[in-house]
C-alpha cells in the first residue's frame, strides 16, 4: 500500500508568484478553491507529526483537508525558498534537518 | 404577555433597580469573581440560562450529571457552579442563609443569597458531561481547576455591565431579543452558532438552514430569520480575535449577502466547554430562551479532538426532542465544486471526484500567509474588515496572540456604583 501524504499548502500570493515565475517555476503550481494557486508540498506521518511538535501552532486538519495547516508565515517563507532552491516540492525530508 | 423560556417557565431578569441596589449591598462581604464567573452571573440573571436563578445547588448538579435534567426536571445539560476554595468559604464566612456581594474588576456585580456549600466528585462530573475524565479536554481542564467547593444559590445583578464598543450593539438579552424578533415581524428563527470568521461554507450553512426553516410558509413576505449568535469568552491562541468574529459576521448582512428582513448578529458570553452533544443540548436550551424556534447543528457540533462521533450531538437531541421547545435543523457539509463552479452541498452534487473541500483552518491558513481568497471562498468585504481588524483590535494580527491577550479591549466592564 502507497506510504499516505500529508500536504503543507503553500499559498501563493503576489510576492510568491513573481519568484517562481523567475525561476521559471510556477509551472508547480496548482489550482485549489475555486482558481486560488497553491504549492502543495508533502510530509508522510513521521515529518507530519515532527512538523507538527516543532511548530506548536500548526494543526493537522483531519476532519475535513487532511492537510497540515497553520504553520507560521515566515515557516512557510523558508519552505518556499527550499522550493526555489530545490526547484522541486520534494523538499520536506531535506526542510526537517534543520530542526 | 409572559415570555416562556426553556423548560417552560417565564423569563425574568433577575436585575435590581439602581435605587434599591446600594442599600442592598451595604456592608456585605465582597467576593471577587473570575470572568468566566461573571459570563455566568449575566447568562443567570438576564435570562440566558432560564430557568437557572443562580448557580446550582447538589440536587441541581447531580441530577444534571445523571439524567442530564436539573431538580425540576427541565433538561439541562452542563454545571452551572460556583467554585470556593475551603479556605475561601471559611474566610468570606459563606454559608447557607448568607447573602454576599460578587465583584468584578474591583466593583459591585451580583448579590449572591447563598443557600449551600457543598462537594461534588469532579471527576463524575467530567465523565458524565464529557464522556471522558481525561484532562487534556478543554472541558475536564476546566472541571479539574475548580477549588474545593461549589457553593449554590440565587444571584441578583446589582449593577449592569457597559458593552464596550464594538461588541455593545450585538449583547441583546433574551427579552429584548424576543422584542426585536417582533418588530422584523419573523416567525421563525434560526440559530446559528459561532466561533469563527465567516467563509462561504458558513454562509451557505445559514442560507441552508433559512431554507430547511422556511418550509410551508408563505413567501409573500419575510417571515424567516437567520440570528448568527456568536459565543464571546475564553480565547486561545491563534484564534480569531472576537472583534473580527462578530464584525464580520454582521458583514455579511451589511454588504448584502443577508439583508435586514432575514439576517441579525448578536453574542452570548460564554466560555465553551466543547462538550459535544451535551453543549448542543446547552444551545438549544440558551438558543430556547432567546426566542428562536429552530437551531442549526452541523457535524462534530461544538467539539474537540476525537472525543465524539461526527452526528453524536443529533442521536442526542433526537432522544429529548418532545422535551425541546426549539426544532434542530441538520446541515451537511458545503464544499467548493469547480464542475459546478459553485459552492453546493455534499448532499446535492455528484461529482465528488472533483471536490473541494475547505475548513475554518483552511482558510486561517490561507489569511495567516497573507492571500486574499476568491470571492466564492471567502467574501472580499469580509476578508477586508479582517484586515481592519487586525490593525485597529489586532495590533496587527488577525488571531489571538500573547499581546492581544494582555491588552486587549474588555468586552464588557462593571462600572462603579
Amino acid at each position: 500500500m502507497a506510504e499516505e501524504k500529508f500536504p503543507i499548502n503553500i499559498w501563493i500570493n503576489e510576492d510568491r508568484f513573481a519568484a517562481l515565475q523567475k525561476a521559471k517555476l510556477a509551472g508547480l503550481c496548482e489550482e485549489m478553491l475555486a482558481g486560488l494557486k497553491v504549492l502543495r508540498v508533502y510530509a508522510n506521518a513521521v515529518e507530519r507529526d515532527k512538523i507538527l511538535k516543532v511548530f506548536p501552532t500548526a494543526k493537522f486538519d483531519s476532519a475535513t483537508t487532511k492537510s497540515i495547516e497553520l504553520l507560521p508565515r515566515d515557516v512557510k517563507d523558508k519552505i518556499f525558498d527550499k522550493i526555489v532552491e530545490k526547484e522541486s516540492v520534494d523538499i520536506m525530508a531535506d526542510f526537517l534537518k534543520a530542526f | 404577555m409572559a415570555e416562556i423560556g426553556h423548560g417552560g417557565k417565564e423569563i425574568v431578569e433577575r436585575i435590581m433597580e439602581p435605587s434599591q441596589a446600594a442599600a442592598k449591598i451595604k456592608g456585605l462581604t465582597q467576593i471577587p469573581i473570575r470572568s468566566q464567573l461573571a459570563n455566568e452571573v449575566i447568562g443567570i440573571t438576564y435570562g440566558f440560562f432560564s430557568p437557572l436563578e443562580g448557580f446550582m445547588g447538589k440536587a441541581d448538579v447531580d441530577n444534571v450529571c445523571k439524567n442530564m435534567r436539573l431538580a425540576g426536571g427541565a433538561v439541562w445539560s452542563i454545571p452551572i457552579v460556583f467554585d470556593l476554595s475551603d479556605k475561601e468559604v471559611a474566610d468570606y464566612g459563606v454559608k447557607p442563609g448568607v447573602s454576599v456581594l460578587l465583584t468584578f474588576g474591583g466593583n459591585p456585580m451580583a448579590l449572591f443569597e447563598v443557600e449551600e456549600v457543598y462537594d461534588y466528585d469532579k471527576k463524575f462530573m467530567c465523565q458524565s458531561v464529557y464522556g471522558t475524565d481525561e484532562a487534556k479536554h478543554p472541558g475536564c481542564a476546566r472541571t479539574y481547576q475548580y477549588k474545593d467547593k461549589f457553593v449554590g444559590g440565587k444571584i441578583t445583578l446589582v449593577n449592569r455591565p457597559k458593552i464596550n464598543p464594538p461588541y455593545d450593539p450585538y449583547f441583546i438579552p433574551p427579552l429584548e431579543m424576543r422584542k426585536r424578533f417582533k418588530e422584523k415581524g419573523w416567525e421563525r428563527v434560526v440559530a446559528h452558532q459561532t466561533r469563527n470568521v465567516p467563509h462561504t461554507g458558513h454562509e451557505w450553512l445559514m442560507k441552508g438552514a433559512w431554507f430547511q426553516a422556511y418550509a410551508e410558509l408563505p413567501i409573500e413576505k419575510p417571515l424567516v430569520g437567520v440570528l448568527v449568535n456568536a459565543i464571546i469568552g475564553d480565547k486561545r491562541k491563534g484564534d480569531y480575535i472576537d472583534e473580527a468574529i462578530i464584525l464580520t459576521q454582521d458583514e455579511l448582512r451589511k454588504s448584502g449577502y443577508f439583508g435586514d428582513h432575514n439576517h441579525l448578529t448578536s453574542l452570548t458570553f460564554w466560555d465553551m466547554r466543547y462538550a459535544g452533544p451535551k453543549e448542543a443540548v446547552f444551545h438549544a436550551a440558551l438558543r430556547t430562551n432567546l426566542g428562536l424556534t429552530h437551531h442549526m447543528y452541523g457535524r462534530d457540533h461544538a467539539g474537540v479532538g476525537t472525543y465524539y462521533g461526527a452526528y453524536d450531538a443529533h442521536h442526542l437531541l433526537a432522544t429529548i426532542q418532545k422535551e425541546l421547545s426549539i426544532v434542530p435543523v441538520y446541515s451537511m457539509n458545503w464544499l467548493y465544486c469547480p464542475h459546478c463552479g459553485e459552492i453546493t452541498s455534499e448532499g446535492l452534487c455528484d461529482h465528488k471526484k472533483e471536490w473541494q473541500k475547505f475548513s475554518g483552518t483552511l482558510i486561517r491558513s490561507i489569511v495567516q500567509d497573507g492571500v486574499k481568497p476568491p470571492r466564492l471562498i471567502f467574501r472580499p468585504e469580509v476578508f477586508d474588515l479582517v484586515m481592519e481588524s487586525a490593525e485597529k483590535y489586532g495590533f496587527g494580527s488577525p488571531f489571538v496572540t500573547d499581546e492581544y491577550l494582555e491588552k486587549r479591549i474588555p468586552v464588557f466592564e462593571i462600572p462603579p456604583m
